[in-house]
């Protein structure tokens, strides 16, 4: 199975992200959404950018489509856990992947430098914990939803923290 | 399939229909 990621940036955008995540797969650009977005309908019909919803959808070797989940909103995510059972489930190798082209970096303006991602991720995280604990005596849908986002930032910034470990030290 | 051909991050064209195995696409929102 190969990955690719699209969105509507620019290469250059892609570039950048690629380089600092070190991301072992490219990213596509669809800035008009009419290569991609509009036609495995994921676009956001309340954006007024017509931004993509986060989402996924797995192609078997036939094109076939075998696997799909299109996030609420720009908040949710599907754990990388939920992605992985899915292919499991489908009897599909892992393959090789050739390392993305670098490109020529060049973020956007509200790219986030990677030294603050670290922050970043912990300040949503206890954020949404904040609001489980407060609110969750109203709707125990929304204590669900804070313990799902609190694992999804628990995840992000245990990634991040292994990424600045020096090599050899557990 | 709908297959396409979009720009990868160097701008080499990336087509899905060449990739001949499974793929995931992950569709993000950007604009980063």
């Amino acid at each position: 199975m190969r990955i690719a990621v699209i969105d509507i940036d620019d290469p250059g955008q892609h570039a950048a992200m690629v380089e600092k995540l070190d991301l072992p797969f490219p990213m596509l650009s669809d800035p008009d959404r009419t290569g991609a977005i509009d036609p495995y309908g994921v676009a956001d019909p309340k954006d007024p950018r017509g931004l993509a919803h986060p989402a996924v959808v797995l192609l078997d070797a036939g094109g076939n489509e075998r696997f799909r989940f299109v996030s609420r909103d720009f908040a949710d995510r599907l754990p990388e856990d939920g992605v992985l059972e899915a292919a499991r489930g489908l009897g599909l190798a892992p393959v090789g992947q050739d390392a993305p082209l670098p490109g020529v970096p060049a973020p956007g303006a509200r790219a986030i430098p990677l030294d603050q991602l670290l922050p970043y991720f912990r300040g949503a995280r206890f954020a949404a914990l904040a609001m489980g604990l407060r609110h969750r005596h109203v709707d125990a849908s929304i204590a669900d939803d804070s313990k799902a986002y609190v694992a999804l930032m628990d995840l992000y910034v245990g990634i991040l923290r292994d990424r600045r470990r020096p090599a050899g030290d557990s | 399939m709908q297959d396409f051909t979009l720009p990868d991050q160097s701008g080499a064209p990336w087509t899905l229909s060449e990739q001949g195995t499974a793929v995931l696409l992950v569709f993000m929102r950007g604009d980063w």
